[in-house]
């Protein structure tokens, strides 16, 4: 069985807005009173006490006959799913990729809920939920999922947080070279290069409880890494 | 909270929600899987919580723990002792309060403090 988006036709989306707009989530529930803001930020409490979006942990995997689901999402029941497999407190290294399933879906609520039009002839399906607007694989990422990616990015690593944590962590915005950085053991099925610049990104993804994965690719979005040394005329 | 006719996980959601706690993080002070919790809350396991966690969530909820922990259909961790050091006695004064208005327990159970404020109690 094969479940997909039940939105195809999203319009693109430019990151600046993605990113204005995971700013302004942050902005809002930072307004709550005796609230500050992470790192980590917080997600769980984003989804559910800010936009009151219901959270659930299912095995969405057995339900849905899906071998690789994390998450879904209810429009109209303002309901999120989250495969048990991610569940962190069973599996703690996974904190960082439940999380980042979490703001996925706040991604989805934010940016394409708007576009949603249920389907009557599914409107019963799955206890009278109706079918779930997004299914969010981790094998399929059509345009809808990268912009959802996207956002969740900028909500658990915002671009001011991030300065902030490197100024504290490096003492200056230089970037970091990869050819400066020690080798690292190989891992099977994984780019030499990314394993190496993740192993320096370890002590900021645990800090913004991200995977290290994810913090490099915000960083190099930042110009804090590099994979080669710039070319300067002088 | 008495009288509640929302099933339990549904009024565990609710208070939790409306002190601010995640799924997470409640799971957490807990100390019980975010999975469990949940499962708790759509109300997907046979015994909700123990009547520790029942009595723990309400502290944590500022609720009654007598009440949540019924509602979780647990009976308070203290009352089988108390129920056994007067077995002759307890069960028929428990009997004999079934049909009394929660008005008319509270006026015994006043007399029952008074009484051992005086030291009457053995």
């Amino acid at each position: 069985m094969t479940w997909r988006s039940t939105i195809n036709e999203v319009p693109f989306i430019p990151e600046s807005r993605i990113e204005k707009d995971a700013d302004a989530l942050i902005g809002e529930y930072a307004l709550r009173p005796n609230t500050s803001i992470g790192p980590p930020v917080p997600v769980d409490e984003l989804l559910e006490v800010q936009l009151e979006l219901q959270c659930e942990i299912a095995d969405l995997r057995a339900e849905f006959e899906c071998d690789d689901v994390l998450g879904m999402i209810w429009f109209n029941s303002k309901l999120v799913k989250i495969d048990r497999s991610l569940d962190p407190h069973e599996r703690p290294h996974l904190l960082g990729r439940f999380r980042f399933t979490l703001a996925h879906e706040v991604g989805h609520w934010r940016l394409h809920r708007q576009y949603y039009r249920e389907d009557p002839s599914q409107a019963r399906l799955f206890d009278g939920k109706g079918r779930p607007a997004f299914v969010c694989r981790s094998s399929e990422k059509p345009p809808v999922e990268w912009q959802a990616d996207t956002f969740a990015s900028y909500l658990l690593m915002p671009a001011k947080m991030m300065i902030a944590a490197w100024d504290k962590w490096k003492g200056n915005r230089d970037p970091v070279i990869l050819q400066t950085l020690p080798s690292a053991a190989p891992v099977a099925g994984r780019d030499m290069d990314d394993v190496r610049l993740e192993r320096f990104c370890k002590p900021l993804a645990e800090q913004f409880e991200v995977s290290s994965e994810a913090m490099r690719i915000r960083l190099e979005k930042l110009g804090f890494l590099l994979r080669e040394a710039p070319n300067t005329l002088f | 909270m008495a009288g509640s006719n929302k099933p339990f996980g549904a009024y565990l959601r609710e208070k939790r929600l409306a002190k601010g706690y995640s799924l997470r993080r409640f799971a957490e002070l807990l100390g019980v899987s975010p999975t469990y919790l949940s499962h708790v809350e759509q109300g997907k396991v046979d015994s909700p919580l123990t009547a520790k966690l029942a009595h723990r969530a309400a502290e944590l909820l500022g609720e009654s723990p007598d009440e949540l922990v019924s509602m979780a259909g647990r009976v308070p961790e203290d009352l089988p002792k108390i129920i056994q050091s007067q077995p002759g006695a307890i069960p028929g004064l428990l009997r004999a309060t079934k049909g009394l208005t929660p008005e008319q327990i509270g006026k015994l159970m006043d007399r029952a403090k008074r009484m051992q404020d005086e030291g009457d109690a053995p």
